[in-house]
């Protein structure tokens, strides 16, 4: 099979034609418009300028831990104003799911492993929740392990939680083994993800991994690189996926999602993947290549 | 093909060609608290045929003292030289396989009954049971400093598992140059007394998906419990039959040991893993419905 290389763009030109080809700019967060809660220099004046050409920006996120209204509030302490819409995390990827499209009835319950900002999206497209950061759940003692009617729950969502534990896990583990209608979600499988320093920390993949590897049974997951992502944002915005770039720090996480999506994928070396990880024999092969995304000023400094 | 046991004369066979006959027990004596029925009076039959006694089993949340205990509560006679844990043998291989330097240290994931048995062997551990590993604060990079003397990490069920402690793990894996990774076993579930919860291989998981590795495991169906036990005792393999309920733990620990196997459907084995279309490979070489079948040989 005939594989191209990534193309790097190095002229006026070359960063020219990205914004003639694309209309939506999907965005991936960490690692490329911030590192941990460092703007990426840049970041700011880049999104403004395709703004100012009338490009739709997407905000794709794999970071189950915050809602929409919290994420929005972080764009802002880094100067970059956004609205709620164009932000689509796995927490609200996860919600919108469970209300649209497994259409859960409105008595039945989903049992959260997670933290107050998925807890916020379920919540808000109306989905009624057990778990999560209830003081109940919340504990190293095994008071109350034993759950109440398995049927009440129709759907176990694991996500990204700092204080999982056992009894979390044994609820979610009873609940879909006794109930065997009870579905099993992930907000995302990121095994790690990198904090200060290059060090790597425990992600959603490897906590869910507990009910998974007790289970053999794997969840349907919604984060990157899942198309259901895709679903969400393509059913809030009118995408032409011919004319869309995704950019993000990771091959297996935003290129892997933005093939999946059919569109233009574009790797930024300012996260998780360095240049080392681009390769024609590498598995998984973005379509450009940028070291980062605050390079795009070439041409608002052009045009000024 | 398994032996489906029926009769009172292939019992009173098995007795006479086994000499030394190896229980694991959860799910074959007792279901948690309680006794299987009939347990009792088979595991005398066989201390008056002079067989030798051996348990093995794969939890490793109890030393051998305590287990020692619960086999007292539950009146049955069990001396600790015949129990073989994961913990004693996690604890054996640490020390005496391993070699782990009197220097060094482990981190552990796992409850007192694992910290026992490495205490006993004389191996160094952290974390564990500690009350400053076991919270649900958020971990930071700022409450954890790297102690370069930890050279392996292991991992055995933990019921107070935590975020904190599979952190501090993985830190000590991806950091710690050499350090080794290794699990007292893999049981993706243990039989509670309010049923299946998940075991031991379900609280490794998180290190070895976000290593991309999969740990030494000691426990049942892994070589190095059987080398543990005949460190220790004895015994002729072909007079040698493990009995349990797990096909990829029991049976195939007691195939790789070269003994023969009988599976008991008291536990965690259903008809349809061992008939029909999802079929269990795992073939044990005998099946009868409880150890309180034995009793007809008498």
């Amino acid at each position: 099979m005939q594989r191209s290389a990534p193309f790097f763009p190095i002229t006026v030109q070359d960063y020219q034609k990205l914004v003639d080809d694309y209309d939506t700019w999907m965005f991936d967060c960490d690692g490329v418009i911030w590192k941990g809660n460092m703007p990426t220099e840049g970041a700011a004046e880049v999104l403004t300028f395709l703004r100012s050409k009338g490009k739709k920006i997407i905000f794709v996120t794999n970071n189950p831990t915050h809602s929409r209204e919290t994420f929005k509030k972080k764009f802002a302490r880094m100067g970059v104003e956004v609205a709620v819409d164009e932000i689509f995390s796995s927490a609200y990827a996860s919600a919108v799911y469970i209300s649209s499209v497994m259409k859960i009835p409105k008595e039945k319950k989903v049992y959260v492993i997670g933290m107050h900002g998925i807890e916020e999206e379920l919540k808000e497209q109306g989905i009624s929740v057990c778990g999560g950061t209830d003081p109940a759940d919340n504990t190293l003692e095994l008071v109350d392990t034993e759950i109440g009617n398995p049927s009440d729950v129709a759907a176990v969502l694991a996500s990204w939680d700092s204080s999982i534990n056992y009894t979390k896990l044994s609820k979610a583990f009873q609940y879909l083994t006794h109930n065997p209608d009870c579905a099993f979600f992930s907000s995302d499988d990121d095994l790690t993800y990198p904090v200060e320093g290059g060090v790597l920390f425990l992600g959603t993949g490897a906590l869910s991994s507990m009910i998974r590897y007790a289970l053999g049974r794997e969840p349907v997951s919604f984060g990157k690189p899942s198309k259901t992502m895709f679903e969400c944002i393509a059913a809030k915005h009118k995408i032409d996926p011919s004319r869309t770039v995704m950019i993000g720090d990771r091959l297996d996480a935003d290129i892997a999602f933005g093939k999946n999506c059919g569109v233009a994928t574009m790797l930024v070396l300012t996260g998780v993947a360095s240049l080392a990880d681009v390769s024609d024999i590498a598995p998984i092969m973005p379509d450009l290549v940028i070291p980062s995304i605050g390079d795009l000023r070439i041409l608002s400094h052009s045009t000024s | 093909m398994s032996v489906r046991l029926s009769s009172p004369e292939e019992y009173a066979k098995l007795l006479d060609q086994y000499d030394t006959w190896m229980f694991d027990c959860d799910g074959v004596l007792w279901h948690g608290d309680r006794l299987i029925d009939g347990a009792l009076d088979v595991l005398r039959l066989l201390r008056e045929r002079n067989k030798k006694i051996l348990f093995v089993t794969n939890n490793a949340t109890k030393s051998r003292r305590s287990y020692k205990g619960k086999f007292d509560q539950l009146g049955v006679e069990a001396n600790v030289d015949e129990i073989y844990g994961s913990a004693y043998a996690a604890a054996v291989y640490i020390s005496s396989v391993m070699k782990l330097p009197k220097d060094k240290k482990v981190y552990v994931i796992g409850m007192a009954g694992l910290e026992e048995e490495l205490r006993n062997e004389g191996v160094s551990y952290i974390g564990g049971t500690d009350p400053a590993d076991n919270t649900l604060e958020p971990f930071t990079l700022e409450n954890f400093t790297l102690d370069p003397d930890v050279a392996a990490v292991v991992c055995g069920l933990d019921t107070r598992v935590n975020y904190t402690k599979l952190s501090i793990a993985f830190q000590y894996i991806t950091r710690n140059p050499g350090c080794q990774f290794l699990c007292t076993n893999e049981d993706s579930t243990y039989p509670s007394a309010n049923g299946l919860l998940p075991g031991a291989g379900a609280i490794s998981a998180p290190l070895r998906y976000a290593l991309g590795k999969d740990p030494l495991s000691i426990g049942k169906p892994a070589k190095t419990m059987l080398d543990c036990i005949q460190a220790k005792v004895h015994f002729d393999p072909k007079r040698t039959i493990m009995v349990g309920d797990r096909l990829n733990t029991d049976i195939l620990f007691g195939q790789a040991g070269g003994v023969s196997t009988l599976l008991v459907m008291t536990g965690i084995t259903q008809e349809t893993d061992i008939t029909g279309p999802n079929a269990s490979p795992i073939i044990p070489d005998y099946i009868t419905s409880s150890i309180k079948d034995l009793s007809a040989a008498k």
